[in-house]
C-alpha cells in the first residue's frame, strides 16, 4: 500500500478538519453502538424468557393491581403448576440516581419458578426465615458495599406503598446465575418478601386495591399448554370487576418495553438517523477535500495516475476516516456503556436487563457500518475525481 | 527516438450553439533532441497544443505521434500509462503537492512503477541533485522559493526519465534571475540529457534560449524561426 502515506499525509495536514470529522463520526458510531447494545440486551432478555412461564396482569395497565383472591382461582386452572405474586415496589435506596429494580415476591414459589437465579442454600434459608430479608444482585452489593447482615432502608415512589414511610431490609443473600444462564439473569435486582409489603401497608388509609397483586407469575406443567392456559385465565375473570391479561413471559417483557415507548423501533429510527449523519459528515468532508484539490488531482492524472487510481485514493481517504471513527466510537462505547445503567432515567429502563456490554458482534457490526458508510460517502467525490478532465480541472483552479 | 509529429490537428470547443476553433489544422514536427519555443498572443492556443502533445487533452481531428506511439489513438487508460513513462510536464505555477516534501513530490510518478521504496527514494534524490536541490529534499513546497519550487517540479518531470519534456510558461511566474536558472536547467536537460523540449513562453528572452521558435496565431502556425544550434552540442552528451 505505497499510496497510503500520501493519503495519510493529507489527513494529517488538514488535521483540524480530520479531527472534527472523525470526532463527529465517532460520536455517531458511539450512539449506534450503544443503541445496538441496548437492543441486544432487550432481545437477549426476551430470548431468556421461559416458554413455560406466563404472566398475568391487570387488563388495563401494569400500574394497577389485582385482587389477591385471584391466586387461588388461577392455581385451580388445569396445567398451572405454581403461581407466585410479584410486585414492582419501585423503592429508592438513598437517591434516585442509585436506582435498581426491586420486587416484592412470594419467595418460595417465585424462586422455585426461576431456577436460573441461584442463591447459596444457607443464605436462602436465612432469607426465608427473616421477614425483612432481602436478596440482592452482586452488582448492587459491589456498588453499595452491601454485605450479608447489612440493614438498609428504601422508600417507594408509589404513594400507597409509602404510607408507612421507608421500609427496613436486611441483606440475607446475594444471588448469582445458574451456569450457562448468565445472559438471562439481571445482576442488579433486589427481591424481598411480598408478605412484608402486604403486612406493612394493609389496612392503611388510601391503600385500597394496592394491597393486591401486581402480577401473577405462572409456571406451566408443559409449555404446549401456554395458549390454552392464557385463554382459560383471562376467560375466568372476564365477568369480574378486574379483568386480566395473560401473556407468555417473553411477550410480557416485550410489553413492558413498549410501556416505555416503542423502544426497539425508536432506537432503530435513531440509529438510522445517526447513520445518515455519518454519511453527511463524511460526504461533506470528502467533497470539500476533492473540490479544493482539483489541481492536485489534475496533476496526479498528468503524471499518469489513471482515473481508477485517483478514485481509489479518494476512497482510501474516506475509508481511513471511517476506520478511525469506527475504532474510536466502538472503544468509547465499550468504555462508557457499562455506566449507562447508572444514569438517572436510563437506570429505570436498563436496570431490568443484565449488565450492558458491547459484544463482539455489535462492535463488528458498528465498525463495519462506519467504514461502509464512509466509503459510500466518499464515492460521489471519488467519482468526480475519476471523471474530471485534466484540462478542465487545471483551468478552474 | 522521440520525434514529436503533429499532423493537421484541429481542436474545436463547442458550447451550446457556439463553436470555437482553437487549433485549425496545425502541423508541426519537433525532431528528437530539439528544444522548441512556442510563442503567440494570449488565447492563440499554445496551452491547448501543448496539452495535446502531452496527451492530457484530446484532438478533435488529426494525429499526434511521439516516438513510435500514436498518442491520438490511445485509450484513456493507455494514455495515462504512456504519460507516466514518456512525458514530463512542467506547469507555470509548479503545482507541487503542498502536503508532500520535495523528495516525496519528486517520488510521486515513481509510485506507478515497480521500483522498491529504496530505489524510488534514490531516483528521486538523483533527480533533485540534477536540479541542484538535494539539500532541500525534506522541505515542503511552502518552505521553498518560486524558482526552487519550479526546479523541484522539473525534477518530478524528469524522474521517470521521459524522452519529452513539455513546459507551459515555466518562467512565467518567476523573477528574472530565477527564470534564468530555470532556462539554464532546461538547456542542460536538453543538451546533456538529450530531452526533447517543447516550451510555451511569452518571454522573448526565454524563447531565445531554444533552438527553434514557432509562433502560433489564431490557431495557425507561422513559419519557423531557426536559431543556430550550438556546435558543441554532441560534445556535451553524457552516456545514458
Ligand atoms: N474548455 C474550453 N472551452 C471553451 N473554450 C476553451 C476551452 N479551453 C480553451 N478554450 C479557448 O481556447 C483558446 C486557446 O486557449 P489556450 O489556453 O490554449 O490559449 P493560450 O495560447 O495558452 O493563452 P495564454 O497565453 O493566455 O495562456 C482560448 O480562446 C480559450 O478561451
Ligand atoms: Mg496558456
Amino acid at each position: 500500500m505505497k499510496f497510503l502515506p500520501y493519503v495519510l499525509q493529507h489527513l494529517r495536514r488538514s488535521w483540524i478538519r480530520t479531527a472534527s470529522t472523525v470526532a463527529g463520526m465517532a460520536l455517531c458510531v458511539f450512539l449506534i453502538c450503544v443503541l445496538q447494545t441496548v437492543l441486544a440486551a432487550i432481545e437477549s432478555s426476551i430470548a431468556g424468557a421461559s416458554p413455560s412461564r406466563l404472566v398475568t396482569r391487570h387488563a388495563v395497565s401494569l400500574t394497577f393491581n389485582m385482587p389477591l383472591a385471584y391466586k387461588a382461582r388461577i392455581q385451580a386452572i388445569d396445567g398451572v403448576d405454581r403461581v407466585a405474586i410479584s410486585n414492582w415496589f419501585m423503592g429508592v435506596y438513598r437517591d434516585m440516581k442509585d436506582f435498581f429494580p426491586n420486587f416484592a415476591v412470594e419467595s418460595e414459589d417465585y424462586f422455585a419458578m426461576y431456577p436460573e437465579i441461584r442463591v447459596p442454600p444457607d443464605q436462602m434459608q436465612a432469607y426465608l426465615q427473616d421477614m425483612q430479608g432481602a436478596l440482592i444482585g452482586p452488582d448492587i452489593a459491589r456498588k453499595h458495599g452491601f454485605r450479608i447482615g447489612d440493614q438498609f432502608q428504601m422508600e417507594s415512589v408509589i404513594p400507597p406503598y409509602r404510607v408507612r414511610g421507608p421500609m427496613t431490609f436486611v441483606v440475607r443473600g446475594i444471588y448469582g446465575a445458574a451456569p450457562g444462564r448468565e445472559g438471562s439473569v439481571n445482576m442488579t435486582t433486589m427481591y424481598f418478601h411480598y408478605r412484608y409489603l402486604y403486612e406493612t401497608i394493609q389496612g392503611a388509609e388510601g391503600v385500597g386495591d394496592y394491597a393486591g397483586a401486581g402480577t401473577f407469575n405462572l409456571q406451566l406443567r408443559d409449555p404446549d399448554l401456554a395458549t390454552a392456559v392464557m385463554r382459560a385465565v383471562d376467560t375466568n375473570f372476564e365477568n369480574s370487576d378486574v379483568q386480566t391479561k395473560t401473556e407468555t413471559e417473553g411477550a410480557f417483557l416485550s410489553g413492558f418495553i413498549s410501556l416505555v415507548g416503542n423502544l426497539a423501533g425508536l432506537l432503530g429510527a435513531v440509529g438510522l438517523a445517526v447513520a445518515f449523519t455519518i454519511l453527511l459528515v463524511t460526504a461533506n468532508t470528502m467533497s470539500m477535500a476533492v473540490r479544493e484539490r482539483r489541481t492536485e488531482i489534475a496533476v496526479l492524472k498528468t503524471l499518469g495516475f489513471s482515473g481508477g487510481r485517483v478514485l481509489a485514493l479518494v476512497m482510501i481517504e474516506a475509508a481511513a476516516l471511517g476506520v478511525l471513527a469506527g475504532a474510536l466510537g466502538v472503544l468509547l462505547a465499550q468504555a462508557l456503556v457499562g455506566g449507562l445503567a447508572d444514569l438517572p432515567f436510563m437506570g429505570l429502563l436498563l436496570g431490568n436487563f443484565p449488565a450492558l456490554r458491547v459484544s463482539p458482534p455489535v462492535a463488528g457490526f458498528t465498525f463495519t457500518v462506519a467504514v461502509v458508510l464512509s466509503l459510500g460517502a466518499g464515492f460521489v467525490p471519488a467519482l468526480t475525481a475519476y471523471r474530471g478532465r485534466i484540462t478542465e480541472m487545471l483551468r478552474h483552479a | 527516438m522521440a520525434t514529436v509529429q503533429v499532423e493537421n490537428v484541429r481542436k474545436i470547443y463547442t458550447r451550446d450553439t457556439q463553436t470555437i476553433v482553437v487549433l485549425d489544422g496545425i502541423s508541426l514536427e519537433v525532431p528528437d533532441g530539439e528544444f522548441v519555443a512556442l510563442m503567440g498572443p494570449s488565447g492563440s492556443g499554445k496551452t491547448t497544443l501543448l496539452n495535446l502533445i502531452a496527451g492530457i487533452d484530446r484532438v478533435t481531428s488529426g494525429m499526434i505521434r511521439v516516438g513510435d506511439t500514436t498518442v491520438t489513438g490511445l485509450s484513456d487508460a493507455a494514455l495515462a500509462q504512456w504519460r507516466s513513462r514518456h512525458v514530463g510536464f512542467v506547469f507555470q505555477f509548479y503545482n507541487l503537492i503542498p502536503v508532500l516534501t520535495a523528495v516525496e513530490n519528486v517520488e510521486l510518478p515513481l509510485l506507478l512503477t515497480r521500483l522498491t521504496k529504496r530505489q524510488r527514494r534514490e531516483r528521486a534524490l538523483t533527480a533533485l541533485r540534477i536540479v541542484g536541490l538535494a539539500d532541500r529534499a525534506k522541505h515542503y513546497p511552502r518552505q521553498l522559493s518560486g524558482g526552487q519550487e519550479q526546479r523541484v517540479a522539473i525534477a518530478r518531470a524528469i524522474v521517470t526519465d521521459p524522452s519529452v519534456l513539455v513546459a507551459d510558461e515555466p518562467t512565467g511566474d518567476l523573477d528574472a534571475a530565477s527564470a534564468e536558472d530555470i532556462l539554464t536547467l532546461l538547456d542542460t536537460l536538453n543538451r546533456d540529457f538529450r530531452k526533447t523540449i517543447v516550451m510555451v513562453t511569452h518571454d522573448p528572452r526565454a524563447a531565445a534560449r531554444a533552438h527553434v521558435e514557432r509562433h502560433l496565431d489564431k490557431g495557425v502556425l507561422a513559419a519557423s524561426v531557426e536559431r543556430h544550434v550550438p556546435a558543441s552540442r554532441d560534445a556535451h552528451e553524457v552516456p545514458a
